[in-house]
């Protein structure tokens, strides 16, 4: 059994009535209502802490997945008079991009089932070749994370430029694409190009 | 001077409670409008000329098959990629349906399509093909250019999102 030390009593009842001096008139004491305002604020403020938290996280990710497309517009891109430095660089570029092996679905070119990085860095090579010129822009992001290595990614790819015989080129098609985490790094394995139009 | 000061208070109103919840409320009707019920659109290509020139500008009506579905004749905005490429083409088959061309007309279920929106020659071959369920098969007006560059085909009825203001 513990006593209490001292005058306790007098000490909370002096307590009680310095809160009590602070109500309105009329009104109970409001011992608690401060200290419950304290909590819900610093509740209210966790709460918004978490979702900025999240949002943010959730944000970098989007940023990341987001940069390894930008990466591919530019190492799929072509000017005119490239040399061939700078060609080897990009086609380099563009297997450091990719999974082992990549599951990619080009109706329109009848290209369909998984390739690995060689096979895909020498299809883009010979696909650039028929460019003088190309652009290819991404946009129109849609990014869900599925699982937490996993980023599935619904955008428009817009390609534009000039071909070897001087046609102009300037399309636009919706992509489906899944990116898997390897290494603290987005790399590209399954790549569809949607066909909206089935002739 | 009153007239002046209309005129001021027309151009430079000022920021009363009043004139900012009247401006939201403009705000938020033009881009429900705008935005969600008529999108504008500008047309480039001449896949649907003559009826529809390169260049000419339009509205899709969102809410046209709201309460009904596509029928054959009917022009449809196609969602064609995200949000912002969409493409203008005649529905000229539906589900179920055998769609052939020959010499550049075009056959329903073995039948003759009388088309007269177009008008511009056509001399291209399409084995028969069935269209499957929840789609329809959507043309261009103008089949004068070789059939490898024109963009026709099923489409699923979900991507349609609306038919042309006029």
């Amino acid at each position: 059994m513990v006593n209490p030390v001292g005058n306790f009593e007098k000490k909370v009842k002096s307590g009680e009535k310095g809160l009590a001096r602070k109500s309105a008139p009329g009104q109970p004491p409001m011992m608690f209502s401060g200290i419950k305002v304290k909590y819900i604020l610093i509740v209210l403020f966790l709460i918004a802490l978490g979702i900025w938290g999240s949002l943010t996280l959730s944000q970098s990710k989007e940023k990341k997945v987001k940069k390894q497309f930008h990466l591919l517009s530019e190492a799929l891109s072509r000017e005119p008079g490239e040399n061939i430095f700078t060609l080897d660089q990009k086609l380099k570029k563009i297997g450091s991009l990719f999974d082992e092996t990549c599951d990619i679905h080009i109706p329109a070119q009848s290209l369909s089932g998984p390739l690995i990085r060689d096979e895909i860095t020498g299809y883009a090579a010979r696909a650039r070749l028929h460019f003088a010129q190309l652009n290819i822009k991404f946009h129109d992001f849609v990014i869900s994370f599925p699982a937490e290595s996993e980023a599935r990614v619904r955008l428009t790819g817009r390609l534009t430029g000039k071909t070897t015989y001087g046609e102009a080129v300037d399309e636009a098609h919706e992509l489906e694409c899944l990116l898997k985490k390897s290494e603290k790094k987005w790399v590209f394995s399954y790549i569809e190009v949607v066909e909206v139009l089935k002739k | 001077m009153a007239i002046n000061k209309k005129i001021r208070q027309f151009f430079v109103p000022s920021l009363t409670p009043a004139f900012l919840i009247r401006a939201g409320c403009v705000a938020i009707f033009a881009y429900v409008l705008f935005g969600h019920l008529l999108t504008p659109f500008r047309i480039k290509g001449h896949s649907m000329e003559p009826g529809y020139q390169n260049g000419s500008f339009n509205f899709s009506w969102r809410l046209r098959y709201l309460l009904s579905t596509p029928r054959r004749g009917d022009v449809v905005v196609i969602r064609f990629a995200g949000q912002r490429v969409m493409l203008l083409k005649r529905v000229v088959a539906l589900e179920g349906e055998k769609i052939e061309f020959r010499e550049g007309k075009l056959f329903i279920n073995g039948k003759e399509l009388d088309e007269p929106y177009r008008q511009l020659p056509c001399n291209w071959d399409l084995p028969p093909r069935q269209v499957e369920a929840n789609s329809v098969y959507v043309v261009g007006d103008n089949r004068s250019g070789p059939i490898q560059n024109h963009y026709f085909g099923q489409t699923s009825v979900a991507r349609i999102l609306g038919g042309p203001l006029w």
